[in-house]
Formats: C-alpha cells, sequence, structure tokens
C-alpha cells in the first residue's frame, strides 16, 4: 500500500526540519502518542494509544532512520506490531524543499501488511492514514507557524503509563511526554504513527464488514 | 467485575437457569456450559457462519452474541432441530447429496439452510448461493450443499 | 479469541443509559446488535470495563410513520427494514440496498442505529440516509437534538454524536408519489465490502430528475455526495449525451481513496459505470409509472 502527499508549511526549512525532529512538538502533534523512546541514536521506538470508531489499542512501532539529510530529508524504515492481529513494515521518504510561503513537504510512504490486517483490513487502511497524516500536519503547521524563532524546549517529567488493564486515554487531548533521548524524526514517528493507525483502522474497518456487506 | 450474571434460556425446549460470565458468547456457553457441542468456532467474528444457531426464531451468530443477550429467550441448535425432525429432509439431501465431509461446517449450513427453505420457498439456485454464501465450507466445494437445498425447495414444494 | 472481561449492564430507559455514560465515560461501550461491538471485543481491539446493552429499551424499537417523516428506531434490524412494509411504501430505497448487508445472520441482530454511529464509510446505511435526506434524531443530558445526514458523517467512523449522546431513531422524508431512487454496488462476492457503491434518490418529472442525491460509498472516508453531478443533472433530459457527460462529471469530482485490492482509478472508473448504469433506469421508472 502506498501513500504519498505533500503540505505548505509555513516556515523555512531549516525550523521545519528542526520541528520535525523535535519530540516534543512531535507527540503534541501526534493523538495518543503515549512513550517514545530511542533505542539507538537512529532508532525510536512508540507507543500510541489509538482510538477509532469502538477499537480502543495499544500499538508499538520501531522506526530507523537513514539517508539523514539535515534540513532536507530521510528515509525510515519502520516495523509496527498489534499483535496476533497482525503487522506492518514499510519505508517512507521525506524531502523538504523552498517554496514561497515556507517550506514543501513531500512524503512517500510504502507498506506491506501482514497477518489478519493484511488479509481483511487493507480496504481502508489508506483512508484512515490519510486523515490521520492529514491531522497530523494540520497541527504540526500550527506548531511551526506559531512557535517562536528561538525556543527552549522544556523537559517535561514522562507521564506514567497507564496499567495495562485500564482503558486508554481518550485522545481528545495529545499527552505531551518528553523522550529523554534527542529528537525522534518527525517523519519517521508520523509513518509510524501511520502505520499503527492503519492496523487498528484496518481492523476497525474489516470488522465493519460483518455489519455491511 | 466479571461476576456471574444469572440467565434463564430455553433451549431446545428444556429451560435452564445459569449464572455466565458477562464476556461469554452465546455459542460458548451452549458448548461449555450446557455439553451441546453440534455448534462450532471457527472464526469468532462473525464471517464463518459455523457457530450459526438460532436465536427467538432467527438465526444469528453465536460468536456475536453474549449468553447473557439470550436471558430469557428461546434457542434452538442442531441438536434441538435434529431431535425433532424439522430438519430431516435437509439432512437426508446432505447425505444423499455428499453434501458434507469433515462436517464442521455442516450444523451451521442446516441452520442457515432451514431458514432459507422456511422463508424463501421459492428461492432460484442463485440466491441459495447467495445466502449460504456466509457459511464457508473448506471441503466441498459448496455445489453439493447447493444441490441438496435445491432438492429439498423442489420436495417441499411438490410435498404442498 | 474471546472477549475480555467486563461488566454488563441492561437499563431500561434512556436517560439510565445517559446516567452511565456520564458516570463511565469511554470506559463503557454500548452494545446494540453488536454485529460490529461484538468482533472488535472478540479480538480485544477494545477492553471496555462496562458493556451498556440497550436492547431493552423498548422506545428505540420500532418502525412508524411520524407526521411527514417515516421514523426508524435505533434498535432497528437489517431484516426488520428488509421486509418492513411501511418501508416498502415510504423509504423503498432502504428496502433495495437491504439484501446488500453482510449475510442474514448478521442482518437478523445488526441494528440501524448502530451502523449510522459506527458510520462506516463503506456501509448501506448511512449512504442511504445521506441519499435520503435524513435526519438523526440524538438523545443527550441536554435532551434531543437533531442532526441533519449530510451535517452527521464528519470523518472516519466519526459522527457529530457527542461522546454523552445515545443516538435514538433516524427520520426519513416520506417518498412522495414523484420519488425515484436508485441502489447499488459493486463486489467480488456477495457480502464482501462492497467496491464501489451508489444511493441515489430524486424526483421525477417526465423524464427528468430533480432535487438529486448521489451518494457513494466505498470511496473515501464518510460516504460522499457528488453535488457536481447532482447539479448538472438538475432538470436534464437523459438523453445519451447527458448521460454521458454525467458520468464524465462524477469521475471528474471524485476522488477516491484506494484499498488493499482496488486503486484509486478502478473505484472512479466503477463509479461511473454505477451511474451509467442506473440513470436509465429513470426513463423504464416512467414508462411504468
Amino acid at each position: 500500500m502506498e501513500l504519498n502527499g505533500d503540505i505548505l508549511i509555513g516556515a523555512p526549512r531549516e525550523k521545519v526540519w528542526a520541528g520535525l525532529n523535535d519530540p516534543e512538538i512531535l507527540t503534541r502533534c501526534i493523538p495518543g502518542c503515549e512513550a517514545m523512546e530511542a533505542t539507538s541514536p537512529t532508532e525510536r521506538t512508540a507507543r500510541v494509544a489509538v482510538k477509532i470508531g469502538p477499537v480502543r489499542a495499544r500499538f508499538v512501532g520501531h522506526v530507523r532512520m537513514e539517508d539523514i539529510r539535515a534540513n532536507e530529508g530521510c528515509v525510515l524504515r519502520f516495523q509496527g506490531s498489534g499483535g496476533a492481529a497482525g503487522m506492518a513494515k514499510g519505508h517512507s521518504n521525506v524531502e523538504l524543499t523552498d517554496e514561497a510561503g515556507g517550506t514543501r513537504l513531500r512524503y512517500t510512504a510504502q507498506a506491506a501488511i501482514g497477518g489478519k490486517l493484511g488479509q481483511v483490513g487493507g480496504r481502508m487502511i489508506d483512508a484512515a492514514s490519510k486523515q490521520m497524516a492529514d491531522q497530523f500536519f494540520t497541527a504540526f503547521n500550527e506548531q511551526m507557524v506559531g512557535v517562536p524563532e528561538v525556543e527552549a524546549v522544556e523537559a517535561t517529567p514522562a507521564e506514567p503509563a497507564p496499567g495495562a488493564t485500564a482503558a486508554p486515554q481518550p485522545a481528545f487531548v495529545p499527552r505531551t511526554v518528553h523522550a529523554p533521548q534527542p529528537a525522534a524524526s518527525g517523519e519517521g514517528v508520523r509513518v509510524l504513527w501511520f502505520v499503527l493507525g492503519s492496523l487498528s483502522t484496518g481492523f476497525g474497518v474489516w470488522i465493519a464488514s460483518l455489519l455491511t456487506s | 467485575m466479571a461476576d456471574l450474571y444469572p440467565i434463564k434460556v430455553t433451549v431446545n425446549g428444556k429451560p435452564h437457569q445459569c449464572s455466565v460470565q458477562p464476556r461469554t458468547h452465546l455459542v460458548d456457553f451452549l458448548r461449555e456450559d450446557l455439553g451441546l457441542k453440534g455448534s462450532h468456532l471457527g472464526c469468532e467474528h462473525g464471517v464463518c457462519g459455523a457457530c450459526t444457531v438460532e436465536l427467538n426464531g432467527n438465526i444469528v451468530r453465536g460468536c456475536l452474541t453474549l449468553a447473557v443477550q439470550a436471558d430469557g429467550g428461546t434457542v434452538q441448535t442442531i441438536e434441538g432441530l435434529s431431535e425433532s425432525g424439522v430438519i430431516r429432509d435437509l439432512q437426508e439431501a446432505f447425505v444423499r447429496r455428499n453434501a458434507l465431509q469433515c462436517g464442521f461446517c455442516t450444523s451451521g449450513m442446516l441452520m442457515a439452510a432451514k431458514e432459507l427453505v422456511e422463508q424463501m420457498p421459492h428461492a432460484n439456485r442463485a440466491e441459495v448461493r447467495e445466502w449460504i454464501s456466509g457459511n464457508y465450507c473448506r471441503c466441498t466445494g459448496y455445489h453439493a450443499i447447493v444441490d441438496a437445498i435445491c432438492d429439498v425447495l423442489q420436495q417441499r414444494k411438490e410435498a404442498a | 479469541m474471546k472477549a475480555a472481561a467486563f461488566d454488563y449492564v441492561k437499563p431500561t430507559t434512556i436517560d439510565q443509559v445517559l446516567a452511565l455514560l456520564q458516570q463511565h465515560g469511554d470506559d463503557a461501550r454500548l452494545l446494540a446488535g453488536g454485529q460490529t461491538l461484538m468482533a472488535t471485543l472478540n479480538m480485544r481491539l477494545s477492553e471496555p470495563q462496562l458493556v451498556i446493552d440497550i436492547t431493552g429499551i423498548e422506545s428505540l424499537r420500532g418502525i412508524s410513520v411520524q407526521g411527514k417523516v417515516l421514523r426508524i428506531g435505533a434498535l432497528a434490524t437489517h431484516t426488520d427494514i428488509e421486509f418492513s412494509p411501511l418501508v416498502a411504501r415510504h423509504a423503498p430505497l432502504l428496502k433495495a440496498a437491504a439484501p446488500h448487508i453482510a449475510h442474514r445472520a448478521i442482518r437478523n441482530s445488526g441494528t440501524f442505529g448502530g451502523s449510522i454511529a459506527y458510520a462506516d464509510p463503506a456501509a448501506e446505511w448511512p449512504t442511504c440516509l445521506l441519499a435520503l435526506g435524513g435526519t438523526v434524531v440524538a438523545r443527550g443530558p441536554k435532551g434531543e437534538r437533531r442532526i441533519a445526514a449530510d451535517d452527521f458523517f464528519t470523518g472516519l467512523y466519526s459522527t457529530a454524536l457527542q461522546p454523552d449522546e445515545l443516538l435514538a431513531a433516524c427520520e426519513i422524508p416520506l417518498a412522495g408519489v414523484d420519488h425515484w431512487f436508485g441502489f447499488s454496488e459493486l463486489a467480488r462476492r456477495h457480502g464482501d465490502y462492497a467496491i464501489v457503491g451508489m444511493a441515489a434518490t430524486a424526483r421525477r418529472e417526465g423524464d427528468a430528475l430533480h432535487g438529486l442525491r448521489i451518494v457513494l460509498l466505498g470511496v473515501d472516508a464518510t460516504p460522499v455526495r457528488a453535488r457536481q453531478t447532482e447539479a448538472l443533472l438538475e432538470g436534464r433530459a437523459l438523453d445519451t449525451a447527458t448521460v454521458t457527460q454525467a458520468v464524465a462529471s462524477l469521475r471528474s469530482e471524485i476522488d477516491p481513496l484506494p484499498d488493499l485490492t482496488n486503486t484509486p482509478d478502478t473505484k472512479r472508473h466503477l463509479a461511473g459505470v454505477l451511474l451509467h448504469r442506473m440513470l436509465p433506469t429513470v426513463a423504464t421508472a416512467s414508462a411504468t409509472a
């Protein structure tokens, strides 16, 4: 499955790149992101609580950054798991170019979906992914346009993760969780989030196939 | 959390009073609590049809119905239909047409077929195929099942 | 898989349901037909603390004519709608669409309200409600409110229903004598998710249609109205040239999202095919009217 898109961000390229690498900005833009940590300088693990329709699920994903070109773009390889339900694996590419009005951010993502999700969930994965990508970038653009030129990133204590049996928090307000390690690539996290969102949405969609033809 | 919930349900004509966990599916209740193993579990999300049973006169997916939702209701399983003889012609047609091999889908198929021959007595072959497309069979390739059901439709028309 | 443990309660009034929703919020899930919820719970994609069974609430049942609308209670099952004489007379589009919904065992349990509240973009009922210009009746702590179908479906599995509200019923304008409708969907096998589907209604005068509502399912995150094509067809005689123009218009105005097996181009093409097949039925209906 493939996802492509581009968006004009109202900020210069360097600022956009810095924003995409700023975990605090990212977690503000990703609904349901609960935790993010670096397992190596170029690898990240994130846990995202996803809420779509009746689905409330937590997915864990891993992202590895490659071909990092500061202020220009990079490639990300990602892998996400929803347990027995299925998994997704793929890569994504993000490129930044100058344009009148700010920075043009172009992204492509390709994923292979396996397991149950791959069999039945594919139909609206793209719709869910696109919607979540749109939400992310709208929020990201607001962060870019609203954020002052020089920003001191404050450390906020990571909130304790909810117990395994507790219902996940509703994703009305993204929780701010500060990753203790250096910045994750924004694109990686977004794509990761796209994949994770796809997993649960694919399920929701397939589940709806029971109700509809 | 998950205290047992009392239910009263009539299964195959017999009244039962039981306590179940709310999360128990109807088909698990029938199989495990009442020992009625004729209904089967395939996919547990409603698509394969192996769990099809009759609740309050209509076929439903036993895996998508909670036992607590059957409280105060009436259930018929394949055992009940078999014993009462209402599907004898269907069962004989299935045997005659070799419409079962491993038998896993058969109880669900018969439940679905019963509702078809009762509610659509003039169904043609295409309609039969469409109706049973909610029940998966891995062995027979379906044609024999369709043949058996069409035989019964014909027989019942002639008898009427 | 088996669902995780939960508490279960079966209220008898809407006020009880609303109170429970206030108390438990997102820890509770409403259970109607359960054909979507139970599968979700079985696969442990949701582990609520409490399941609120609303099937005991009589006021949510029933299909009746209320003044100028057909009121369909939230608990009306797909089978109820398929065989309701009131639906056949006043909202025949629903009767035409019902057999496309999954299979009989699902239809016996699944509910109209559940389908509308779940808002799957590939589902039949949300698309039909939009094509009929229906209204959702929601009950909340502040009372009852009505939401037009055009305003109801806000995003993927997202509706204008607030978390503390219950979908109580839908109201559908009664079909007039000049009512024309069409429903069609394309799927590889019966009961599969439709690759693309179309529900359309209009008032027919002679060979022309007025007040068209053409809605597509399976092409986007919500059911999609083809407003450009509706406007193009308004009041025009449906000769071959017009039909060709309309099909081209539809293909140009939609921007389908792909799924695992169908590209946007496939969906775009098939949407045009559905319109191409549907429009000539207007002339036939006129001939037999």
